[in-house]
């Protein structure tokens, strides 16, 4: 496949997230799950905006050609800033869920709800 | 169980597959991707029309500051939430910290850390960085306080009370920032066109508006994400 190296990194990351959410029972797992697949999505948002020799839109006393598309890069800042936001309110969730059932593995929170 | 996780991989073997058909549809990177003109024209004018070297700051302060006061927002709403959901939980008395040695260590280390957070906040419109970066540094050194010198005496030092102030102030910053653009005839959220000082691009003082509402999200983010790890580290007693 012709594929670049970036790309197949957000395939693995996305791939080993989504299994984590799938499989993993204890919650915090999970949530690390998210995160991961959070990380394969926002290199995916920087990869598309790259073209190869690229430079970073700084702009110096000369400014030529060839510098990345910075919107992307504002919208992918934006988007970390909300997974972080989303993160802490998780985590907050899954502690007061341990204090409440004294566990954080789903299968156990269910037969104790019932 | 077992048959849950063949039927998982089995699934994202499937979908990764069907990305990699999606993806290989994108343009190769070997052939340069043509910019649209929004983002010719933020390369070719961002520095005029902003005065910040820093193109990402630009877009974010400048030409989509209005998305920006939504991100903000979107903080205000997680740190609020954190801090409901631990509001009852009181202090666990026992947070003594580590050994003499970790708290000289820290005597040291702590002003660079503040210093480097507050450069990464106030550079953020020449330089990369900006005030969502330098904040979660400044955040961090309230968490090395915590770790170190126990929750106590972090409490003692930045009372809670003290950053709910500095997360409230600095979003009135923000919004003063954004009204001055109203009161002076130009739009909400307007920088150069507002009459903010345009300066030398590439100086400190320079890029209109963009510093300020760069200290004002990194006191914001800062105050903000110490409140969250202050809130969630606080123990219910035994």
């Amino acid at each position: 496949m012709g594929l670049s190296l970036a790309y197949w990194v957000v395939l693995l990351l996305f791939g080993m997230g989504l299994y984590c959410i799938l499989t993993e029972s204890n919650l915090i797992k999970i949530a690390v799950g998210i995160n991961v697949m959070e990380a394969g999505l926002l290199l995916f948002l920087v990869r598309l905006s790259y073209s190869p020799g690229d430079l970073a839109p700084l702009m110096g006393p000369t400014t030529g050609p060839g510098i990345a598309d910075p919107i992307p890069h504002a919208l992918t800042l934006t988007a970390i800033v909300i997974a972080a936001s989303t993160t802490a309110l998780m985590l907050s969730l899954i502690i007061q869920i341990y204090r409440h059932y004294g566990t954080v593995d789903i299968e156990e929170i269910r037969s104790k709800m019932q | 169980m077992r048959l849950r996780k063949i039927a998982a991989a089995i699934l994202i073997l499937v979908l990764t597959l069907a990305l990699v058909g999606a993806i290989a549809e994108l343009p190769s990177p070997d052939e340069r991707v043509s910019q649209s003109a929004l983002t010719q024209r933020i390369i070719g004018k961002g520095v005029v029309e902003t005065g910040a070297t820093n193109l990402v700051a630009a877009v974010l302060f400048d030409y989509r500051a209005f998305d920006t006061l939504g991100e903000a927002t979107v903080i205000f709403a997680a740190v609020a939430g954190v801090v409901l959901m631990f509001y009852h939980a009181p202090l666990h008395p026992s947070a003594i910290g580590l050994s003499i040695l970790a708290k000289r260590s820290l005597d040291v280390i702590g002003p660079f850390v503040f210093v480097a957070g507050m450069y990464i906040v106030v550079y953020g419109h020449i330089s990369p960085g900006g005030g969502f970066q330098g904040g979660v540094i400044l955040a961090t050194l309230t968490i090395l306080i915590s770790i170190v010198y126990g929750l106590q005496e972090e409490r003692r030092l930045l009372d809670p009370r003290f950053k709910t102030a500095l997360e409230s102030s600095a979003a009135l910053l923000f919004m003063t920032v954004a009204f001055v653009g109203v009161f002076s005839g130009e739009y909400f959220l307007s920088n150069l066109g507002a009459g903010f000082f345009r300066g030398h691009p590439g100086s400190v003082l320079s890029g209109g508006a963009i510093p300020l509402l760069n200290v004002a999200i990194g006191l914001k983010v800062g105050a903000g994400l110490a409140l969250v790890f202050y809130s969630m580290v606080k123990k219910e007693p035994e």
